[in-house]
């Protein structure tokens, strides 16, 4: 009887807060499933799964979820590159140009991860972008330099470590425009703590933009009731077709 | 479960502000420097990807109606979140608090919109790595 009674008050609670329209969500108090991390038939941990990202535009600002770096060690080149920047010069994402592999794991759209022994996919909801990791040993190729650059991966333990480079150095490390060079080599180091939970460590190295390595932390967290949804970036792009975005310089 | 833990939780629900963030970098397109406030009535939602937009006609000083359009967040987010096309529709008195666009157009990026009612809608920014208004260095 005393959950019926307080049904009843949470139904007309609603309705008398948002009449016959959707009210929004509350996020803040999720709770992921609760577990071990799962693992293949091989042994190997499992990273499969939607995945929520913590909103990362700038890579020296903590916020919930992430850990930056507060002062970035830049060589000369890299400061007089961050500093020289302005998006309203042209931001190549307003383009809807691909983010690359920095700014993708910093939006907070979520990710997919599907895994074999084989490979690791990163499924990106922003843009609908894909990057597919070979993770049995083999090592780089030789392709021509991409926006994504040229992932491999490796087992060191329970850790899965990601290693990229060959990047075309057009894109940015963040929203508000941290730069890198077609030098740069992330590693990303994944481990599954629980079934919830991944802790992400991405190790920025760049001798041309920064005079030592640094890194950032940030845990993602498991939404089995999230489905990836399509992200069309150039459906509605009418800040670019109407010029108060400006189209970024080809170099 | 108890009527008195629902209503915390329905409360919680009403008054969540949620944050909705742009696919490009805010100020590519807007300044932060130029906050704006506009009351009108809504003409039409565009619920795309990537941003939706709202379209709205504002009275100016001598009862001519301005069009105005303004930016959201991103409807995949939006929709997570528990909006949808039809939280805001045709006709209604909406009251936004946003920046400007550079180009000087009747364009602005939505901080925030609210119903007459004081219910907020698309709670939250479109432009997520905003800068403080101040210069960025």
């Amino acid at each position: 009887m005393r959950n019926r009674f307080a049904a009843t008050l949470l139904t007309a609670l609603a309705l008398a807060t948002a009449g016959s329209r959707p009210i929004a969500g509350q996020d803040g108090d999720y709770r992921p499933p609760a577990g071990p991390a799962p693992r293949l038939a091989s042994g190997k941990v499992d990273f499969s799964g939607v995945w929520q990202k913590p909103y990362a535009p700038d890579l020296t600002k903590d916020s919930k979820d992430f850990k930056g770096v507060a002062e970035l060690p830049f060589t000369p080149w890299g400061a007089a590159e961050w500093k020289s920047y302005d998006a309203a010069n042209g931001d190549y994402t307003g383009a809807c140009l691909p983010f690359g592999m920095t700014r993708s794991i910093n939006t907070p759209e979520p990710m997919q991860i599907m895994q074999s022994d084989t490979y690791f996919a990163f499924l990106f909801e922003q843009n609908s972008w894909f990057t597919v990791v070979p993770v049995d040993g083999r090592p780089h190729r030789a392709g021509i330099a991409t926006w994504f650059g040229d992932s491999v991966g490796h087992w060191e333990g329970e850790t899965l470590v990601i290693d990229t480079v060959n990047f075309n150095g057009k894109t940015r490390l963040d929203t508000v425009g941290h730069p890198h060079s077609d030098q740069l080599h992330l590693v990303q180091r994944f481990t599954r703590p629980d079934l919830g939970h991944i802790t992400h460590e991405m190790i920025i190295e760049d001798p041309k933009a920064f005079t030592r390595p640094w890194k950032t932390t940030r845990t993602f967290t498991l939404r089995p009731d999230w489905e990836m949804m399509e992200y069309s970036c150039e459906e509605n792009n009418k800040s670019l077709w109407e010029g108060r975005i400006k189209i970024p310089k080809r170099p | 479960m108890t009527a008195k833990h629902l209503l915390v939780g329905a409360g919680l629900v009403a008054a969540a502000s949620l944050r909705v963030v742009a696919h490009h970098s805010f100020a590519a397109e807007f300044d932060i420097n130029k906050p704006v406030k506009l009351t009108g009535s809504v003409t039409k939602l565009e619920w795309m990807n990537p941003h939706i937009w709202v379209y709205l006609d504002v009275k100016d000083d001598q009862g001519v109606p301005q069009h105005w359009q303004c930016e959201g967040g991103a409807p995949n987010t939006l929709t997570r979140n528990g909006w949808s096309k039809d939280s805001l529709r045709y006709g209604d008195q909406v009251t936004i608090d946003g920046s400007l666009a550079k180009d000087g157009s009747k364009t602005c990026n939505i901080r925030l919109a609210k119903l007459p009612d004081g219910r907020s809608v698309f709670a939250g920014s479109s432009g997520g790595d905003a800068p403080p208004p101040t210069p960025k260095r």
